[in-house]
């Protein structure tokens, strides 16, 4: 059989197997729930949502004043007379007396004072908008227009103020060109009974109704405005994407990890493994529907939500990195709750990593380190590169594969039906990728694979420490980056070592580190060059990748840190692994801070 | 049913859970929130409110004027951390594009009292931080200046709103309502789903590892198998929930009624891990089941939010102490709900554990 036709033939056999099972009784009931959540949904837009009902307590002294807060659940108003509100004013958050507004004094009164003001806001406005004339109402209109800025990287770093530096004296010159700008016309260019209608519309707004329009875009109205109704732009606007777009395809991600854990359960894979098809052929074959059916997906989304189709660009390289970690963890979990708890534990982390960079997007180009950025830089209409297309998902392609490629040389019977802890099956999934005959090779190689996934760790804390205060948040990055270096080193000479004890002679643990140490230089300068260019000229880049400007010396510090832990190892043994971790990993740390401080000065 | 055997199946799947480990990653995976939490905290309150973030800033903005003369520059001069500069409109939108200044008004040529409404242009910079915080505080001098207008042509108007007088807010940042009416429900709720997944895993592994057989030939029958496990997975809500709301309380956030929220976490986490063990009983593999589970528990939770006094209600007010008696009765309710759902678990366990083994 060639490869593609058994491909094939694992995923129309993988396909109607989850039909089968799927099928018979979870397709009537899932469709029955389906039909309830269109009614529930329908009740609950009746009803609205009932989360805050009655945090407040308002006690007022006029029926007509009661009757401002009374479509808001979160007040609950007591109407009295004036005197005795006065005296159980405690009693109270909000007392109003004759016009007059009395708050307590705590954090809860003023957030209810905060709502009150809103809610008479609100009122104001409904009253204005009955009025014959529209304009005496409402005699202000603003057109709210955005400009494009984006800071480069550097800005922080030469002393630049992200926000605008003011000076009382005199305007500020623009540095930048200056175009000539026509002013806009003073005509209202919309109807008025348009305006009315869509004053209507707005009544009192639930701070969480904001997030139902992101998706569908702007009304009939265009950019005007009341200036009550001028809210926030929404800075997070992207979470929403997180959540039409990431969650679905997350997933369905599941169902092909459940799909591979369940070959291992009661070792049901096994009469797969004895067919002549191969490792390759099986995890592709089983992962192509899943992969189908999150591209159908996200073409449903994108269609649904009027986005171009181009955004399907950047999803494609996250499905595969979703499928890949799925195959992975569904591989090395011990049992269903372990499966439940790992995922749920890197979902967590690949949803921080998609989304919190997006946050700077249009702001900041460390932005483009998620794909997610291109996704909104695409539905903003600005649309993205094919350099940033390959800034942005080459390390997703680049732990992708390189994860399929784990899980298809350790998909065999001994792997696959062992009943380890997850830590010494992870060990052994790497164990697997070092030969026997030419361990120093295979050391070398791990290295250079290793360093996608360092990036992607490096990406991650320097997204976390980015917005702590500068000194502090680059002494941060130097030891985790350090950290996290040290450890990608050493799996390979932990593994060797656990599954070769005798292997670990002073010999080859010198040998074993300049591969090592050889590996790591090598993936790191070509990934370097592939990618991050931009990032890696700023200040934290010179944090991260400290190790470029000159050659022999990272490479004498990637050896001296793999000999430090091997040493550890060799000496003491096992346990003492993770003292050995910490030693070279403050002797990179300093290193690092060495040359840091040089770069300072 | 003999407690006895309830508990020995409740241990050793407690037991189980702590020598796999798993719970080392709920651990870090709470660490690392906790690592997120300066951001989640801005950044979540800019969610739920974006007026919030205003109090976050303490320096002065500048912002760019052009076109004709008006009553708003007035409204400007008010203020001290706006900085308004007379600009060439051209010239001022070139300034905030290289972020000189942090947002422009142009304002026509429009008398006060003319028949139409006055059309002022604000410009600012796209999805930034910074251009929400001048939103909110050139949203303030804009509605001064509409309040200005309103008096110019009040003789225009016929209906006029009741007057109230606000005291000063002082402005700045409020957690209270995120806090307390959205973060404290979702923490407490958080432990209870997760043990609802829990209890399916630990059902389904049973049927689809096949260890059904060896645990069936012990005194223990099949339904006490299943109260164990609901059991273990029962004890976890409390303790998560509670260990919230301690965090919480580090972190200076008092939570009146602490004992009463457990108590309504508690009734609520059984209800749900009683739905899981019930799906995961009746589909034996937890694909199916985690599904249509997932998606039973979008429904209950839409409809239960939908509902006035719903528990989740009953934890903000009893949060911020505005809950009176009526509290007990709805945890009647729910515990009345259980408890017919629990009754149904135990019934449908014991007609599987009575059937042929074969059928099982």
């Amino acid at each position: 059989m060639s490869l593609a036709s058994s491909i094939r033939t694992i995923a129309v056999w993988e396909m109607n197997r989850s039909m089968t099972t799927m099928g018979r009784s979870v397709l009537p009931l899932a469709a029955g729930l389906l039909v309830l959540l269109l009614l529930v949904t329908a009740f609950a837009a009746e009803s609205g949502v009932h989360m805050q009902d009655g945090m407040y307590r308002i006690g007022v002294d006029d029926p007509e004043v009661a009757r401002i807060v009374a479509p808001d659940g979160r007040f609950t108003a007591y109407l009295d007379n004036g005197a005795a509100l006065w005296e159980n004013r405690f009693a109270y958050d909000i007392v109003i007396l004759q016009g007059e507004v009395y708050a307590a004094d705590t954090d809860k009164g003023r957030a209810a004072l905060k709502t009150l003001e809103r809610d008479y806001e609100g009122y104001v406005s409904y009253v204005a908008a009955g009025e014959p004339d529209l304009f005496a109402a409402y005699p202000l209109w603003i057109d709210l227009q955005y400009v494009k800025s984006e800071i480069d990287f550097l800005a922080t770093q030469s002393g630049q103020q992200v926000g605008a530096p003011t000076d009382a004296g005199r305007p500020p010159a623009p540095s930048g060109p200056v175009e000539a700008v026509t002013p806009p016309a003073s005509a209202m260019p919309v109807s008025e009974e348009t305006l009315r209608e869509h004053l209507a519309d707005t009544g009192n707004n639930h701070p969480l109704e904001r997030y139902t329009g992101v998706i569908s875009g702007g009304s009939a109205m265009g950019d005007f405005r009341t200036p009550s109704e001028l809210s926030a732009p929404l800075p997070f606007d992207a979470i929403i994407l997180v959540f039409v777009f990431i969650f679905p395809l997350y997933f369905t991600s599941q169902f092909f990890m459940m799909s591979v854990m369940n070959e291992r359960v009661g070792r049901a894979g096994e009469a797969l493994l004895s067919t002549p098809v191969g490792p390759a052929a099986i995890i592709v074959g089983k992962a192509l529907p899943y992969f189908t059916i999150m591209i159908l997906i996200a073409v449903a989304i994108t269609l649904f939500a009027g986005a171009p189709m181009t955004i399907l660009l950047p999803l494609v390289p996250v499905i595969l990195f979703f499928l890949a970690n799925a195959l992975i963890i569904g591989m090395a979990s011990r049992s269903f709750k372990e499966l439940s708890f790992v995922s749920i534990f890197f979902s967590t982390l690949a949803t921080s990593y998609l989304f919190f960079p997006t946050v700077f997007a249009n702001t900041h180009v460390i932005s483009i380190i998620s794909p997610l950025t291109l996704v909104v830089l695409d539905i903003q209409g600005d649309g993205f590169t094919a350099m940033e297309f390959v800034y942005s998902t080459a390390l997703f392609f680049a732990t992708s594969i390189i994860l399929f490629y784990v899980g298809i040389t350790n998909f065999r019977e001994e792997r696959l039906f062992s009943q380890k802890p997850l830590t010494s099956r992870l060990a052994d999934f790497v164990s697997a990728g070092i030969s026997r005959d030419h361990p120093h090779i295979s050391l070398f190689l791990l290295a250079g694979f290793t360093i996608p996934f360092v990036f992607m760790a490096q990406m991650l804390t320097l997204v976390l420490f980015f917005n702590i205060p500068m000194p502090l948040s680059l002494v941060l990055l130097t030891v985790s980056a350090a950290f996290i270096e040290e450890f990608a080193k050493s799996i390979g000479l932990y593994a060797v070592a656990r599954e070769r004890p005798g292997f670990l002679t002073p010999k080859n643990l010198l040998l074993g580190a300049v591969a090592i140490g050889f590996g790591f230089l090598v993936g790191e300068k070509l990934l370097l060059f592939a990618t991050l260019a931009q990032i890696t000229e700023s200040i934290f880049g010179s944090v991260l990748f400290l190790s470029l400007q000159v050659l022999w010396m990272p490479l004498l510090l990637h050896i001296a840190g793999v000999l430090i832990t091997g040493t550890f190892l060799l000496l003491w043994g096992r346990r003492a692994y993770l003292p050995g971790l910490v030693a070279a990993c403050v002797v990179h740390s300093l290193y690092n801070l060495y040359f840091l401080l040089g770069a300072l000065q | 049913m003999n407690t006895r055997n309830i508990g020995l199946v409740a241990k050793k799947e407690l037991l189980g859970l702590s020598s796999e480990k798993t719970i080392v990653f709920a651990i870090l995976l709470q660490v690392f929130i906790a690592m997120f939490s300066s951001f989640l905290m801005v950044g979540l309150t800019a969610m739920y409110d974006p007026e919030a973030i205003e109090g976050y800033s303490t320096v002065a903005y500048g912002v760019g004027y052009a076109g004709a003369d008006s009553a708003l520059i007035g409204e400007f001069e008010k203020r001290d951390d706006l900085i308004l500069h007379r600009m060439d409109l051209s010239q001022a939108l070139a300034a905030l594009r290289d972020r000189k200044v942090s947002a422009v008004v142009y304002v026509p040529e429009t008398p006060p009292d003319a028949e139409g409404p006055v059309m002022v242009t604000l410009y600012l910079i796209q999805n930034d931080l910074q251009s929400s915080v001048i939103n909110v505080k050139v949203k303030e001098v804009l509605q001064g200046y509409e309040k200005e207008l309103r008096e110019v042509r009040a003789d225009r108007m016929t209906a006029f709103p009741v007057e109230l007088n606000f005291p000063d807010s002082g402005g700045g940042e409020n957690f209270f309502e995120f806090v307390y009416g959205l973060l404290i429900p979702l923490l407490v709720l958080l432990p209870a789903i997760v043990s609802a997944a829990l209890i399916i895993d630990l059902i389904t592994e049973e049927y689809q590892r096949r260890t059904l057989e060896t645990l069936m030939s012990t005194p223990v029958t099949f339904a006490e198998m299943v109260w164990g496990k609901v059991a273990a997975c029962e004890v976890l809500v409390p303790v998560q929930a509670g260990a919230w709301l301690l965090l919480l309380g580090f972190n200076g956030i008092a939570v009146d009624n602490a004992a009463a929220i457990l108590l309504h976490a508690s009734a609520g986490g059984l209800f749900l891990i009683l739905l899981g063990a019930l799906v995961a009983l009746h589909y034996r593999e937890r694909t199916s089941a985690q599904f249509i589970f997932s998606t039973a528990l979008v429904v209950v939770f839409l409809l239960v939010m939908a509902v006035p006094y719903n528990p989740l209600n009953l934890m903000v007010r009893l949060a911020v102490d505005t809950v009176g008696p009526v509290h007990w009765l709805i945890l009647a309710l729910v515990a009345g709900a259980t408890a017919l759902l629990g009754w149904g678990v135990t019934a449908y366990a014991r007609r599987v554990g009575e059937a042929t083994p074969e059928a099982r």
